[in-house]
């Protein structure tokens, strides 16, 4: 398995891997969201490679001052792992590849949303380190 | 990732400056705009960057395991003239790409693919001003009597038909092209960068990481339009079509191809420690990744012409189609986007000066070559004067006029036009300048 950083050529696996996760195909928010993370920082975004094929990935930004945190933090805002390579320990070695390179510019914490239903994820999330914190995400809908 | 960032002296700073307001007058634009199409990036910088806590040994060739070398004087004079023509050559490049861009950048259909090709522009800037940097900040009297002014000053005087590579030498014929070479030309730009990311001369593989950094972007700025595009001519959009995109990809793939030099060359960049691979390892695997760039491409093409196409059935599908030459519910192997030949319109390298097709094929006849290109090349590009001194060329090279040799020493064939400012103040070395000012980039 090769990690490397995310490149525009990723692109269509990115969106496969998402299709093949959530049942939609959505190239336009990909094509948006892989131009603004590259233009971030792509090795902050490390792709997983079998022989050839993205079967991976990971999508991070490191950010400070935000919701009055002041310190450098690294946000973890996407993981996709194709459902056909799931169970060999790709998710762990992207998000090591990962917190390195955050650790590497600056990050003192690194931060994550999950969402309630989504149980696999905060379970992985856990069992690399993350822990529950006091904030509290609030939402509030205006249309 | 750590970054040194410095700013030339203060009459090399304004000269890239006044080339700036003559030949990237929208630049003005960039960060009058930032924030709404960069938001929460950076503020660009017109400065050097040098990433800080690279290795001190030399990685590849005679050298390998000594110590990099940071100044000229302890290059031998051959290692020395060679690495003063890859720096040279460097700063044209991102100097003429700039003036390719702006003469159509106001084409651009979407506001936010100029913008994109803006910022691109602006850090293209920003490398020609890197090699600055390297060219000025030390002494290379002991490979060329050239001084620094005087290379800073041939360098801003090119005009596109008088760069170090061809690629800088052909017009945009529009914005197609801006976005195509992006993701063609800009590609053979990250090889390079990476290729010399090795350097043995610290100062050059220290600039390399900066610059693929932002590299990368200059890619994605090629790719991620061209797939919008080819949604949108799946979707019988008139003003973009697949056409289109493919007789630019002709007019750039072979560009690109030569700009890695002469495919059995190479080896004195691995003698001299400069470069990890030869022209011809990096050609190939450059065309290699084109070929995934057109692939994509047509998947997203065909996803768009039959929406219930899962994502392997498309890339099978489109595989299928362009091996079968074939149809299928409506779609044909003619719609979608094929890599011309590596060997097709080549004007240096081994294949220089053969009639070979975008499929490969070859041509006999001069006239029937020629209509072939007709049909394979952007319209307006037929017309320019590149185009007709390279029909020129091969008529000569054909009738044993001259050889393939002779011809490829021929081009770039445009004069130069030298070292005079368009607004008449020859004159830039206006201020002597303090010592360059170096501090950590926040």
């Amino acid at each position: 398995m090769q990690i490397r950083p995310l490149s525009e050529l990723d692109l269509g696996r990115i969106t496969a891997i998402d299709e093949r996760l959530t049942g939609k195909y959505k190239p336009e928010v990909w094509e948006r969201r892989v131009i603004y993370y590259i233009r971030r920082d792509a090795e902050a975004c490390p792709v997983a490679e079998i022989e050839g094929k993205v079967v991976g990935f990971i999508l991070t930004d490191l950010r400070g001052g935000e919701f009055g945190l002041e310190e450098t933090s690294g946000w973890i805002e996407r993981l996709g792992v194709d459902p056909d390579y799931q169970g060999r320990s790709i998710g762990r070695r992207l998000f090591e590849a990962a917190q390195g390179h955050l650790r590497g510019r600056g990050a003192t914490v690194l931060r994550t949303l999950v969402g309630p239903e989504d149980d696999e994820l905060a379970g992985f999330l856990r069992a690399v380190g993350f822990q529950g914190t006091s904030l509290q995400a609030l939402e509030m809908t205006v249309s | 990732m750590n970054v040194e960032q410095t700013t030339l002296p203060k009459k090399y700073h304004q000269a890239v400056l006044h080339w700036q307001r003559h030949h990237f007058p929208d630049y003005g634009l960039l960060p009058e705009y930032w924030q709404k199409y960069f938001p929460n990036d950076p503020e660009f910088c017109l400065c050097a960057k040098m990433e800080v806590g690279m290795g001190d040994t030399i990685e590849v060739g005679d050298q390998k395991g000594k110590a990099r070398m940071t100044k000229p004087s302890q290059m031998t004079e051959e290692q020395g003239r060679h690495l003063l023509g890859i720096i040279r050559a460097q700063a044209s490049t991102e100097f003429g790409s700039i003036q390719q861009h702006e003469a159509t950048l106001a084409r651009a259909q979407d506001d936010e693919d100029r913008f994109w090709v803006l910022r691109v522009m602006a850090e293209e800037l920003r490398h020609g001003y890197q090699m600055f940097h390297l060219l000025t900040s030390q002494d290379w009297g002991g490979v060329t009597e050239q001084k620094a002014e005087d290379m800073v000053e041939e360098i801003l005087s090119m005009r596109t038909g008088s760069h170090v590579l061809d690629a800088f030498n052909v017009d945009y014929d529009s914005f197609v092209d801006n976005v195509v070479f992006a993701a063609v030309i800009d590609r053979v730009g990250k090889y390079q960068l990476a290729m010399q990311r090795v350097c043995s001369y610290k100062p050059f593989a220290q600039s390399m990481p900066p610059m693929l950094r932002e590299e990368a972007f200059h890619l994605a700025a090629g790719v991620v339009p061209l797939r919008r595009w080819v949604q949108r001519a799946a979707q019988g959009y008139e003003l973009v079509t697949m056409n289109a995109i493919q007789r630019s990809f002709n007019k750039w793939a072979p560009r690109g191809l030569e700009m890695f030099g002469h495919e059995k060359g190479g080896d004195s960049n691995i003698r001299f420690g400069f470069k990890n691979l030869k022209n011809a390892e990096a050609q190939e695997q450059y065309y290699e990744e084109l070929q995934k760039v057109i692939a994509d491409l047509n998947t997203r093409y065909l996803r768009a012409r039959l929406p219930r196409l899962a994502p392997e059935e498309a890339e099978a599908l489109v595989a299928r189609l362009l091996r079968d030459r074939s149809s299928h519910d409506g779609v044909s192997w003619e719609d979608l986007l094929a890599l011309p030949d590596r060997r097709f319109f080549r004007r240096k390298g081994e294949p220089a000066w053969t009639m070979i097709g975008t499929h490969g094929e070859s041509f006999d006849d001069v006239d029937i070559y020629v209509r072939h290109l007709a049909r394979s090349l952007p319209d307006p590009y037929l017309h320019s004067r590149d185009m007709r001194q390279y029909v020129e060329t091969l008529r000569d090279v054909v009738a044993g006029r001259t050889t393939p040799e002779q011809a490829m020493k021929k081009t770039p064939n445009l004069k130069r036009v030298g070292g005079v400012c368009p607004c008449s103040k020859s004159v830039r070395w206006v201020v002597e300048e303090p010592e360059p000012a170096s501090t950590p980039a926040a």
